[in-house]
């Protein structure tokens, strides 16, 4: 032979193997790697938070400045500013700490000095000056790209003066408090040495010719605590006011009518009558944050209480301090909280109660902080002049296995749930990520349709292999896996816009059905022993069962639509779901369990059928003939010899089945409800993992929270069928061991 | 104890209840899949046919003139009602109303009621009246008005050609736009002579795109002037431009054979007309055009790949715990969740390689994605990977099969692995691939989970193939079967109108899945036989 031939050949073949052995191998491995890159995204969720810090310097000059009152930072953590005792606003680089601009506030009244300063909202800066006036100013920030240069990015900024409130008549107030909402709302509120509390409210009020009129009013109040106020808070929109005591009181105050604070409640928060330090409300305006004198950080809101109506009540308790709190900011943009103590500053998650960082300058103490509104970083200033900068790296805050997997109580329910709502309209919405109500969701509905779809399964294929006659067998079978092919998304739609009405409709009949068919079975299974005894039809029956008692199931089945209605007239007033609701509590959805059991049944019917029809087609014949000869009826051998023989290619049938009813999207997605509730009955609808991901993955944005946490859900779905499906896997590769192939 | 007690109670104890129980399964099972087949085929193949239009009478005096959809008792059950589709739904709001049958005074069938498909607001249900042609008004009939349609449809077919160079133009546009940015990117100058070459293209196409509108702006106020006066039920008088009408005919005077005419149009007008009322009418082209694009693209990708792993499996791999656990990794490829698959797709396909090569080949059109969206191609691809498992299982089915003795003669022979392989093995186990292959078709043809998030649209602007360079778009989106059921079904504004175009939208996907699947099974039951010889 041509030497040069053989040499193509060899090479070819090498060639081949080489190609063929990678191509296999990557293929392989390409499910490994699958589930390695859908974890991978969802990993971040559990990443631990990181903080970096960036800068640190001396701030210059600092012996000729006055007292730093507040600072502020932009959102690219380039920008900083201090505030002085004397108005100055100093905008230094925060990379080095060069001054970039200085600005003066004055008082509208002349004042040049200020008595204090506090931060609220984004860069809002509620100032009280030393004859008693306050003004608010904001601080804004925004990126300027320069044309001119290269499209560079610098950061403006700009002083806004947004309110001025006079001074009080009574002289300096100790504590004051004042917002100003964006209808031009302005609350003052004073507290004086002499024991006065005062609220000032001012509003617009149009007057039915449209000119705005401003009304203002002001009223003195005795504050009937036992304590001494020591800490005071204001909503954002000078609506709620909290007032802390030194005897541990928070005192809980209404001022939405301007003629008339109401004071709601006041609760001894701590029964050890410790002192309230701090005050602050979450972002959202809904949740207080309470710091106390012994280190401790919760967050309240008020809960519908059946007896006492609303009842301000402890919801999380954050990650304490060794000392005492001094002060409690929310962050300006999700719901996490800032505390700040001798041992530095904490950062934890409202509703995850995760304790993210901790704030610290070595020895110095922390004399004033600031964070940026994107809540990625933090500047703080020792008592010793340094500037530190702090880059975060919180990605997922409010996600923790409790926030994923337990009871959490959100903001506004009456108590601790499992919920689901990634999503509403506002940026101050608690998300809720709770994946226990849709795995919860997808059980149910798999345990219904298996509920269906089992017994029909295995006892069909038990026909089919052992009594049907081989001629109908060699039409079943392909039949069977012809229905398997059926695309799921008409099978949805078939259930949800045909058999939902359907059954709706005629759900007496569908009940009455369920007792007439049995019925009807074990009625005529009994004639027909009486009949048989008539010879010609003994012949003809073997192998032809299920064609004989099809027409009874027709029949009963008919019988039951007809008379439906009229049971259901006699027994339940005419309305079964009235009915059902009255006396059980159960609401009757369109959209349910039963239209899941009998869709979702369909669908994974043939694949349970073909491999457990499989199984008992593969038990050698020899088996059936040895009980047979020993005198064995055929229902005998089937169920003591046939039976134990295969069920392990049965149960790997019945366990892959329920993997492909576990991950069923379109069925779900289309026939169910889909309201993550968490209720056994079979009357509602359920939203389960797969769904889920369909009607939110659109919307979630690339690497968020709810991105990750669906790439979780799919993780979860995975390893759910991955379990199932090698434990099948397994049984059948030694079921084929014992019996040769099939 | 008398002897039929006797016999009965053998009869329970030896089973053979059970014998009938399991046979009682079977035929629910078996009735179940007929009854959802006979649903589908029911409501799927009655909705072209040009069924009759009734003029009723109701006994408050109104005048009604519908199609009959079905009768069913009421609430009480006291009597029946009938649905009619009443159309009009410019008129009357509601495309369908329920008539009490003890209501209907009188009822006939005349023989002048025409039905309008229009291009929008659905159906229009009425009596022809009047014709304005060229501003002259004059009574007419309904071959006038065929006639007159005609003359209008040439019109329009003008307005088509104008629409599509319009198009071509437009396309021509974007291009320059992105050429355009690629230099701005690029930072080549605005003097440079190729910038400026570009912006000469661009004026000249800025002005034939301008008098290409002025044309379409003219013709098209022209073919509007035309118009039908048409009454309703009530007499109330509506006035129809004719280039809105899409097609006119007279269900009452029309013959079985006109019937069937009319049918087998319809029929080819779904398979390749234009949806029409955010595809609740019209035809499925763009959708059907679309899967058979998925399926091919994907084919292209699963097929080599499933049929290189099952002959690694099979004939290279050595068998062992490797192959052992290779073959539980495969089975459970076919057991994982579509929409695992799917978002995976998503995270994998679209944002990690489609944005990779955004960023590498296409920077300057950034953040506007061009693949690091939904397309055809990531979509066919995360296809391709849910039906690998399926390739590989019945290849190595169909290698497992070949007796020993064929590979140990070719060797014998001399040959080499691979020309073993090639000439003996894969020919013998074509069929088996071939079952493989259909099935994986028919499985891609029916998933909708993981293409809702890895590109599949309600309307797609273009088909993924076109006479625009380089022809094949992978990037668009895509139009496809299945979920069109699911868009129309559950996201369209009215539902019941809707109804009709999703059973047919169903029956042609389950008999194409049918079809399809049913080939494999066929070849597969063949082949198993042909072999059967090796095994015992």
């Amino acid at each position: 032979m041509n030497p040069a031939f053989l040499k193509k050949v060899k090479r070819n073949d090498r060639i081949a193997r080489w190609v063929i052995t990678v191509g296999g191998m990557a293929i392989i491995f390409s499910v490994i790697f699958i589930l390695i890159l859908i974890a991978e995204v969802s990993l971040p969720l559990f990443l631990s938070p990181d903080k970096d810090l960036h800068a640190s310097f001396q701030l210059e000059g600092r012996a000729a400045e006055e007292k730093i009152l507040a600072m502020g930072v932009d959102e690219y953590l380039e920008t900083g500013y201090r505030l002085d005792q004397a108005g100055r606003v100093n905008f230094f680089n925060i990379a080095d700490g060069s001054a970039i601009d200085s600005l003066q506030l004055v008082s509208d009244t002349g004042s040049r000095r200020l008595i204090t300063a506090q931060t609220y909202g984004r860069l809002n800066h509620m100032l009280v000056w030393d004859d008693g006036s306050v003004t608010i100013e904001r601080v804004k920030f925004f990126p300027f790209f320069d044309e001119a240069d290269d499209n560079q990015r610098s950061i403006r900024h700009e002083l806004e003066h947004r309110a001025i409130f006079a001074p009080p008549s009574y002289g300096l107030p100790v504590k004051t408090m004042a917002r100003v909402n964006d209808e031009g709302r302005q609350v003052r509120v004073d507290l004086f040495r002499s024991g006065i509390f005062q609220i000032t409210i001012i509003e617009e009020e149009e007057s039915l010719f449209g000119a705005g009129e401003r009304v203002q009013e002001s009223h003195q109040l005795e504050i009937d605590s036992v304590g001494e106020v020591t800490a005071m808070t204001l909503s954002t929109d000078g609506i709620k006011l909290y007032l802390g005591t030194s005897k541990g009181e928070i005192l809980r105050w209404d001022l939405s009518e301007i003629d008339h604070p109401v004071l709601e409640e006041t609760t001894q928060a701590f029964l050890d009558q410790r002192e309230i330090t701090a005050l602050n409300m979450v972002f959202g305006d809904v949740s207080l944050i309470v710091g106390d004198q012994q280190g401790g950080v919760s967050t309240w809101f008020p809960v519908r209480d059946a007896d006492v109506g609303w009842k301000l009540t402890q919801i999380h308790q954050l990650h304490g301090h060794a000392h005492a709190v001094q002060d409690v900011q929310p962050s300006p943009h999700d719901k996490s909280v800032l505390s700040i103590a001798a041992d530095g500053i904490n950062v934890s998650h409202m509703t995850s109660e995760r304790f993210l960082v901790n704030i610290a300058n070595g020895a110095e103490k922390i004399e004033a902080f600031a964070q940026s509104t994107r809540g990625n970083g933090i500047i703080t200033l020792s008592d010793h002049g340094t500037v530190q900068s702090w880059k975060l790296d919180i990605p997922h805050p409010e996600v923790s296995l409790k926030t994923l997997f337990g009871k959490v109580w959100y903001e506004g329910y009456p108590e601790p749930t499992w919920a689901w709502q990634s999503s509403a309209g506002t940026d101050d919405y608690e998300p809720k990520l709770s994946l226990t109500p849709l795995i919860f969701g997808t059980l149910k509905g798999t345990f219904y349709a298996m509920l269906f779809a089992v017994p029909l399964a295995i006892f069909g294929a038990i026909y089919t292999s052992q009594f049907a006659r081989p001629k109908f067998k060699g039409i079943i079978k392909p039949a069977v896996e012809v229905m398997a092919a059926i695309p799921t998304v008409i099978i949805g739609f078939l259930a949800a816009l045909w058999l939902a009405p359907l059954i709706e409709r005629s759900l007496g009949s569908m009940f009455l059905s369920l007792i007439l068919v049995p019925a009807a079975l074990m009625l005529s299974i009994a004639l027909w022993q009486g009949a048989r005894k008539l010879s010609p039809l003994k012949q003809v029956e073997r192998g032809y069962e299920f064609l004989v008692i099809a027409p009874v199931i027709v029949l009963a089945v008919a019988i039951a639509a007809i008379l439906g209605p009229g049971l259901e007239d006699w027994l339940f007033a005419g309305d079964l779901k009235q009915w059902l609701f009255n006396e059980t509590g159960t609401r009757y959805d369109p959209r349910n369990c039963i239209i899941i059991a009998f869709a979702m049944g369909f669908a994974v019917i043939p694949i349970i059928f073909t491999i457990s029809e499989d199984s008992l087609s593969n038990v050698p014949p020899s088996l059936k003939a040895a009980s047979l000869a020993l005198g064995a009826s055929r229902w005998q051998t089937v169920w003591r010899v046939i039976l134990p023989s295969a069920s392990p290619g049965i149960f790997a049938g019945t366990m892959i089945g329920f993997g492909r009813a576990v991950g069923e999207t379109m069925i779900v997605l289309m026939a169910t409800g889909n309201t993550a509730i968490m209720d056994l009955s079979i009357f509602n609808g359920m939203r389960p993992l797969s769904a889920n991901i369909a009607v939110e993955i659109p919307e979630a944005p690339v690497d968020g929270s709810l991105y990750r946490t669906l790439f979780l859900s799919a993780v979860i779905l995975f390893i759910m069928t991955f379990i199932v499906n090698t434990v099948a896997e397994i049984v059948r590769q030694r079921l084929r061991a014992k019996y040769g192939r099939f | 104890m008398s002897t039929t007690t006797k016999n009965m109670n053998k009869y329970w104890r030896i089973g053979e209840p059970m014998v009938w129980l399991s046979g009682a399964s079977l035929a629910i099972t078996l009735l179940t899949a007929i009854i959802l087949l006979a649903v589908i085929m029911i409501n799927g193949l009655g909705v072209f046919w040009p069924a009759e239009l009734q003029r009723l009478e109701l006994q408050d005096g109104n005048q009604v003139i519908g199609r009959l959809i079905k009768s069913e008792p009421t609430a009480d059950g006291s009597a029946l009602r009938r649905q009619y589709k009443i159309a009009n739904r410019d008129l009357y709001g509601l495309d369908f109303r329920w008539i009490d049958e003890d209501q209907i005074v009188s009822q006939e069938v005349p023989r002048n009621l025409l039905v309008l498909e229009r291009i929008e607001h659905g159906d229009f249900y009425g009596e022809l009246k009047s014709l304005n042609l060229n501003g002259t008004t004059r009574t007419a009939s309904l071959p006038d008005l065929t006639k007159a349609l005609i003359e209008v449809e040439t019109e329009i077919r003008g307005l088509r050609e104008l629409e599509g160079k319009l198009k071509d133009a437009s396309y021509l546009m974007e291009q320059l736009r992105l050429k355009k940015l690629k230099f701005d990117y690029k930072g080549v100058p605005a003097n440079d002579p190729k910038q400026v070459a570009l912006s000469q293209e661009k004026a000249i196409l800025d002005e034939e795109f301008g008098h290409l509108i002025d044309i379409q702006t003219r013709q098209n106020a022209r073919a509007r002037e035309d118009t039908a006066m048409f009454t309703d039920a009530s007499g109330r008088e509506k006035e129809i431009v004719l280039a809105d009408i899409f097609q006119v005919y007279a269900p009452n005077s029309m013959g079985l054979g006109d019937k069937i005419a009319f049918y087998s149009a319809k029929l080819l007008e779904l398979f390749v007309g234009q949806p029409r009322e955010s595809n609740t009418e019209g035809g499925l082209f763009p959708a059907i055009f679309g899967t058979v694009m998925l399926i091919f693209v994907m084919s292209l990708f699963s097929f080599p790949l499933g049929v290189i792993a099952a002959i690694y499996l099979r004939e290279y791999a050595k068998e062992g715990i490797v192959v052992r656990i290779v073959r539980i990794a495969v089975n459970n490829l076919a057991g994982i969740p579509s929409i695992v698959y799917g978002i995976f797709g998503l995270g994998f396909f679209v944002y990690g390689i489609g944005h990779s090569i955004d960023s590498f080949f296409f920077p300057e059109r950034l953040p506007t994605p061009t693949f690091g969206t939904g397309g055809l191609l990531w979509a066919s691809l995360t296809l391709a990977l849910l039906t690998v498992p399926v390739v590989i299982v019945s290849t190595e089915e169909a290698l497992g099969a070949i007796p020993r003795e064929m590979r140990e003669g070719s060797y014998a022979l001399g040959s080499t692995k691979f020309q073993t392989l090639v000439r003996i093995l894969l020919p013998m186990a074509s069929p088996g691939i071939m079952t493989g292959l259909i099935l994986a078709m028919a499985r891609a043809a029916g998933e909708v989970a993981p293409l809702m998030i890895t590109g599949v649209v309600k309307l797609a602007p273009a088909l993924p193939i076109d006479g625009n360079f380089p022809f094949f778009h992978l990037d668009r989106k895509f139009m496809h079967l299945g979920f069109h059921i699911y868009d129309i079904g559950f996201q369209s504004p009215n539902v019941e109108a809707a109804k009709p175009m999703v059973f047919v939208t169903t029956l042609l996907l389950v008999l194409i899945v049918l079809l399809m699947s049913s080939v494999a099974i066929r070849l597969r039951n063949k082949m198993k036989k042909r072999y059967t010889f090796g095994t015992f």
